[in-house]
């Protein structure tokens, strides 16, 4: 109880504090991430060039030769995934990757929506860009940018995608909402190039992402991504100490304390455990992505378990971490390709620290507000639960919010119907208003 | 919103702590780290004699994974702010490949006498130095050395001769040593445990237990990192055994109100809270030397914590990953170091043994007399070094063993192994 108290006081003072900050809009400068100087004189190529992914033998050799000279250190016993990723379970992946995996055919399958790559800001931007095969006469299309996000890609979107260009064909409504997809490739993961500058953020990415849009003629549209991310305030931990006890009194639903409570167990001790990676990729990114870099077994684990624990908590106490329980390991091995054939770890891994090195509470989202329109959709296994009044400190602006009955942090992956279905009631609402 | 943070981060990890079970004694129990069943038959007490070895097919795998290593270019102007440089790690392997000579180095390990013998299951190797001569009348004290991570018993090879035949380094023989440097099972040539649960306290165990074996029943022990933490343990589990304790990193981790307080005003009322004024130098301004350099160099220790054999897997399989995540802590440690360690509940429990503490200028977190007295109730000797870092006997071996010896020589002269501390 001192604690409630304790904190009571606390964030009552600190509530006061931050009351006096005003929103503002968030400025949206200019940037740039090419090698050495910008030249002033020339203008920037804008062309669209199309793309597509290619392999070659040399490739596909130096992997499999990289994986029969795997070097693996035993799991303890009864260590599950507990430790990470156990090694037992990874020598059945990598024979897997090494004898059936065919990395030709996944590059076929990869190449089957229409990729490009357009320069902004002096950095190649990677994306691809799905129009539906058919729209009725006067029906308008919606736009939307689908954002991945760490350790996943593009690809996490592949099933998604269809869902969301021919919806009426896989009976999601009758085909009033229709959408025109682009994925781009975040800087520094995969296809895109990685920025040569220091500080390269979520605003810059931001930035050159609605400058893609605009390139590519889109003056409205929508945006799809995970994660919310947003500091834990003062005001929250009040919530917390009290919404066990009286939720309606802080705006907690009844779901809401289902999914959030015991606190310490299902928040901080999760958290502390699971965030071990963030840790290390916000300080040392050029150190913890040298040796993911060079070996693709290494790499493989460190992307692999987070797909495991990140889909379903349970999944730590099984010797498989779960993986195959509702992914393929084509599709696994799939993303993990990308990282790999793009050597995209370490500059992946640097996007943790030029977003998290800096005081959270100066950090553009907890500073300045959302007002345009959003949805959320609350998957149930999410490594923490954000209820709605949480929400609503960033996004002023909630249309709709909704409780998900399955799927962890990988949605669009996972459970892609789902998602789709979430996305066209969201859009519908947006539409009508 | 700094001192927000530090409220909220202080009371979330208050909370954490202090929920956690409380160990009331100081169990010694016995462990068994083997394969398997525990077999019922009486465990093997020979000890053999060891060599490091290589071979050539282990120095063309080597090779071969060092021509393939794939880098990835550094950021502009990033020097080490993001991890290894990765433009001076290729220096690195280059050197390693072409002039780092393995086999010589093989031989210099094999200089001194080592030895395996198998302890709760598992085959411990250590390092087994006795003094080349011995002065009429005198006997040779025997020393536990520890190493931690990422070092290894390689670290003391430069401070062994000062230890086992000072005078012929300038040094006073009123005490001359012979040297235990084991390594902690998991860590080099010990054999790794395979049951889950082996912590520090199994580790002072397994080296009591060792000490025990190789006929000694009082000794000294000295320790830093890991090395720290279960020499710690030894002297709470066998206090009777442990003539004194020398610790160049003494970290306390319980923190109660009058630490919150000391942090907050201590720059201002020093003299209040034991500090002198070596302390205040090297620990304010706290949330620039203290909490900000504890978050930005303890990631490898939070995923360590958490999910070691993901982080280790790719580490065993690419040697320049392993060189990079290692080195780069030889890099930042000489200058800044970090200990966050937990040991659930023993923290609270105070060491009686006879102490002695070097504090190193450069290790990240300084700990004054002030706090580490709560904990070593029986501190001999507190030595604010001139230089060095976290690596002691490695960087700094003849300040290191300088203070060794007058700890050792305080303790012997005063017979203060007879008297242990309130």
């Amino acid at each position: 109880m001192w604690l409630n108290t304790a904190l009571g006081v606390g964030g009552m003072v600190v509530c006061w504090l931050m009351s006096r900050r005003k929103a503002k809009r968030l400025e949206v400068g200019d940037g740039w991430w090419g090698s050495g100087e910008r030249s002033l004189r020339e203008k920037e190529d804008e062309s669209i060039r199309p793309f597509k992914i290619e392999t070659s033998d040399k490739e596909i050799e130096d992997l499999h030769h990289r994986l029969d000279r795997a070097r693996y250190a035993p799991p303890l016993e009864g260590a599950a995934f507990h430790y990470g990723f156990n090694s037992d379970y990874l020598q059945k992946v990598v024979a897997y990757w090494r004898n059936q995996f065919d990395w030709r055919k996944q590059v076929e399958i990869l190449n089957k929506y229409p990729h490009f790559h357009t320069t902004i800001e002096g950095i190649d931007i990677h994306f691809i860009h799905v129009k539906p095969p058919y729209v009725p006469h006067g029906r308008a299309v919606q736009p939307i940018l689908m954002v991945h996000g760490w350790p996943g890609s593009f690809y996490e979107f592949y099933k998604i995608i269809p869902l969301l260009t021919e919806p009426a064909r896989y009976g999601l409504g009758d085909g009033d909402v229709v959408f025109e997809v682009i994925c781009p490739s975040i800087p520094g993961y995969g296809f895109s190039e990685a920025p040569h500058q220091k500080g390269f953020d979520t605003r810059a990415t931001a930035r050159i992402f609605h400058k893609l849009m605009k390139r590519l003629g889109f003056k409205e549209y929508y945006i799809q991504g995970g994660d919310w991310g947003s500091g834990i305030t003062t005001n929250m931990l009040i919530q917390v100490m009290l919404g066990a006890y009286v939720p309606w009194l802080v705006g907690f639903t009844r779901e809401d304390v289902r999914r959030m409570y015991p606190f310490m167990q299902k928040n901080v001790y999760d958290i502390l455990r699971e965030t071990g990676y963030l840790h290390i990729q916000a300080t040392k990114p050029d150190t913890a992505g040298c040796g993911l870099n060079d070996s693709p077994v290494g790499l493989a684990a460190y992307i692999l378990e987070k797909f495991s624990t990140w889909t379903d908590k349970s999944f730590l106490h099984r010797d498989d971490g779960g993986l195959e329980r509702k992914y393929s390991l084509d599709d696994l091995l799939t993303n993990v390709m990308i990282y790999w054939v793009t050597s995209s770890i370490a500059s992946s891994m640097r996007y943790y620290k030029e977003n998290l090195s800096r005081d959270p509470a100066l950090s553009d989202n907890t500073r300045f507000g959302v007002y345009v329109p959003a949805g959320i959709a609350a998957f149930p296994e999410e490594i923490t639960h954000v209820p709605c009044c949480w929400a609503k400190m960033i996004f002023k602006n909630i249309v709709s919010y909704s409780y998900m009955p399955r799927g962890g942090h990988f949605a669009a992956f996972e459970e892609p119907k789902l998602l789709a279905q979430d996305i066209i009631h969201f859009v519908r609402r947006v539409e009508q208003l | 919103m700094l001192l927000e943070i530090l409220l909220i981060l202080g009371t979330i990890i208050f909370y954490f702590l202090r929920s956690r079970k409380k160990e009331e004694t100081l169990s010694f129990k016995e462990g068994w780290w083997g394969r398997g069943q525990k077999p019922d038959t009486e465990e093997d007490a020979t000890i053999w004699p060891f060599k490091v070895e290589t071979t050539e097919k282990d120095l063309s795998d080597l090779y071969r994974r060092l021509d393939e290593a794939r880098f990835t270019e550094p950021l502009e102007d990033s020097c080490f702010h993001y991890g290894t440089n990765s433009v001076y790690l290729r220096k690195v392997v280059s050197y390693w490949k072409n002039q780092f000579n393995w086999k010589k180095q093989v031989e210099i390990l094999n200089k001194y006498p080592q030895f395996k013998t198998k302890i709760q299951g598992i085959d411990i190797h250590f390092v087994h130095v006795k003094p080349p001569c011995l002065p009429e009348g005198q006997s040779a004290k025997p020393l536990l050395m520890v190493h931690g991570w990422p070092g290894s018993f390689y670290e003391f090879y430069k401070i062994i001769p000062l230890l086992t035949d000072p005078a012929s380094h300038g040094l006073s023989d009123e005490h001359i040593f012979e040297v235990i440097c084991p390594s902690i099972p998991g860590y080099g040539f010990s054999e790794a445990p395979h049951k889950k649960g082996f912590n520090s306290v199994s580790a002072a165990s397994v080296f009591y237990e060792l000490m025990l074996r190789l006929g000694f029943s009082e000794f000294y022990a000295q320790g830093g990192d890991w090395g720290w933490l279960i020499c710690t343990n030894l002297a709470q589990i066998a206090p009777n055994h442990l003539r004194g304790l020398h610790l160049n990193l003494a970290s306390v981790t319980n923190m109660g109100f009058t630490h919150l307080l000391s942090i907050l005003l201590g720059r201002y009322l020093p003299g209040l809270f034991g500090f002198q004024e070596e302390d205040v130098r090297r620990m304010f301004p706290f949330l620039k030397k203290g909490l900000y350099r504890i978050l930005s160099e303890s990631g490898y220790a939070h995923i360590q914590a958490t999910k070691p054999d993901t982080v280790g897997c790719g580490l065993n399989d690419s040697p320049v990953g392993l060189a990079a995540y290692i080195l780069e802590k030889f890099s930042t440690w000489t200058d800044l170091e970090f200990r966050n360690l937990e040991d659930g509940g023993l923290e609270r429990l105070p060491v009686q043994v006879p102490t002695g503490i070097a504090s190193f200028p450069n290790e990240v977190m300084h700990t004054p007399q002030a706090w580490a007295q709560k904990k070593y109730t029986n501190i001999v000797s507190f030595h604010l070094m001139p230089k060095g870092g976290h690596f002691a006997a490695l960087e700094e071996p003849e300040l290191l063993a300088e203070d060794i010896l007058q700890f050792v020589g305080k303790v012997e002269k005063e017979q203060l192994w007879r008297k242990k501390g309130e």
